[in-house]
């Protein structure tokens, strides 16, 4: 055994609001990060702020810039840009050109995510794509009861199978949600149920569903149908 | 042909009055109205206001089915996105792209992408004619606009 591993090296380019926040973060849980930003002024502000931070002025999609980063041994780049074009360069030549294992990508446009994908980012991300389903989430059902998201768009929802709602008395082999969305517990007076295709479901159980976050308004209500 | 071209600067709006005025299909994108005052009364083609790295904005200015797409906006990145759009996604058959920075230029080259790049291309030119000024002495005045394409 080689002892501990080394903490995760991540390159984070772009320190407007989202990457500084994000290198704060990952910093306090021992990540060791390197955070570009083009803005000299804004860069020495935010070495002002966290102190310890590896920060270096340059532009991120700039190859000759990205080698003297030591991006040859980071575990994962990450484009934080407010433009969606710069974080696709950055993610692509950190993949193409350095071998990152991992990229991820800030996503403005929420229909460039899938785009993105087709490109060879990663992991695309849209805030605007994720507040959207949140948002909807909670407009669209009374059923929801908290919501994990993944990066990937999609997410684990927990929902309160209403006493007056069809599925109660089904058994989950009968059960298919919209969307294909998945019943991966079942959380009964409390406690985890593990659901076999011969388990029934009650009212008052709630269901932890997995499904993508801009389909939970979808599973909510045809859960909540009589 | 039916080419799009996104971009509607000096550049892009001299290729789509070009192209147009030969008879072709031209459909230029750009983000600012205005832009469009480069094309002259004359020009007949299609003009969509938009940003030419959606989907939806391309679909409108026709790229299924154009022949070629042309990226010539001011940014780097977005011409490259925009290529690859059109590239990747929408299986265009010729892209061409404008590149300023020479280095990126040969990576996304060596991706598949047919890239030019004005900074390699202007400083080629311009050393060619200072060159052929060298050449012939003291007396050579100026550019004489014998000087073909410097590659």
């Amino acid at each position: 055994m080689s002892g501990p591993t080394d903490p995760p090296y991540v390159i984070i380019v772009g320190g407007g609001k989202v990457g500084f926040h994000l290198a704060k973060h990952l910093i306090e849980r021992d990540y060791e990060i390197t955070l570009v930003e083009k803005d000299a002024a804004r860069a020495e502000w935010i070495e002002h702020q966290l102190g310890t931070v590896s920060i270096m002025v340059g532009d991120g999609d700039e190859m000759a810039f990205l080698a003297t980063t030591g991006i040859e041994r980071a575990s994962v780049v990450i484009g934080t840009t407010g433009d969606d074009e710069d974080n696709l360069i950055v993610c692509q030549l950190a993949k193409i050109k350095f071998n990152v294992p991992r990229t991820i990508a800030r996503v403005s446009n929420p229909h460039n995510v899938a785009v993105f994908k087709a490109l060879g980012v990663d992991a695309p991300v849209s805030a605007t794509e994720l507040l959207m389903g949140l948002i909807e989430a909670e407009l669209g059902s009374e059923l929801v009861r908290g919501v994990a998201v993944k990066a990937s768009g999609t997410c684990l929802v927990d929902l309160a199978l209403p006493a007056l709602s069809g599925y109660v008395g089904k058994r989950i082999g009968e059960i298919t949600l919209p969307k294909g969305g998945i019943i991966v517990c079942i959380v009964r007076a409390g406690k985890p149920v593990v659901p076999a295709p011969e388990t029934v479901v009650e009212a008052g159980d709630e269901l932890v569903v997995f499904s993508q976050l801009l389909d939970i308004a979808a599973v909510g209500e045809a859960l909540s149908k009589s | 042909m039916k080419v799009i071209i996104v971009g509607c600067g000096r550049v892009g709006a001299r290729l789509a009055r070009q192209l147009d005025a030969e008879g072709h299909t031209v459909a230029v994108v750009d983000q600012q109205v205005s832009a469009f005052d480069r094309l002259g009364r004359e020009f007949r083609g299609n003009m969509v206001v938009g940003n030419c790295i959606d989907e939806a904005v391309l679909r409108r200015a026709g790229i299924e089915g154009a022949d070629c797409f042309v990226s010539v906006t001011s940014g780097d990145n977005r011409n490259l996105m925009a290529a690859q759009i059109a590239q990747r996604i929408f299986k265009v058959k010729r892209v061409i792209t404008r590149l300023y920075d020479p280095i990126r230029e040969s990576v996304f080259r060596e991706m598949g992408l047919e890239t030019f790049c004005p900074t390699t291309l202007g400083a080629d030119l311009i050393r060619e004619y200072f060159l052929d000024g060298v050449n012939r002495g003291r007396n050579a005045s100026g550019v004489d606009g014998t000087v073909v394409r410097a590659s």
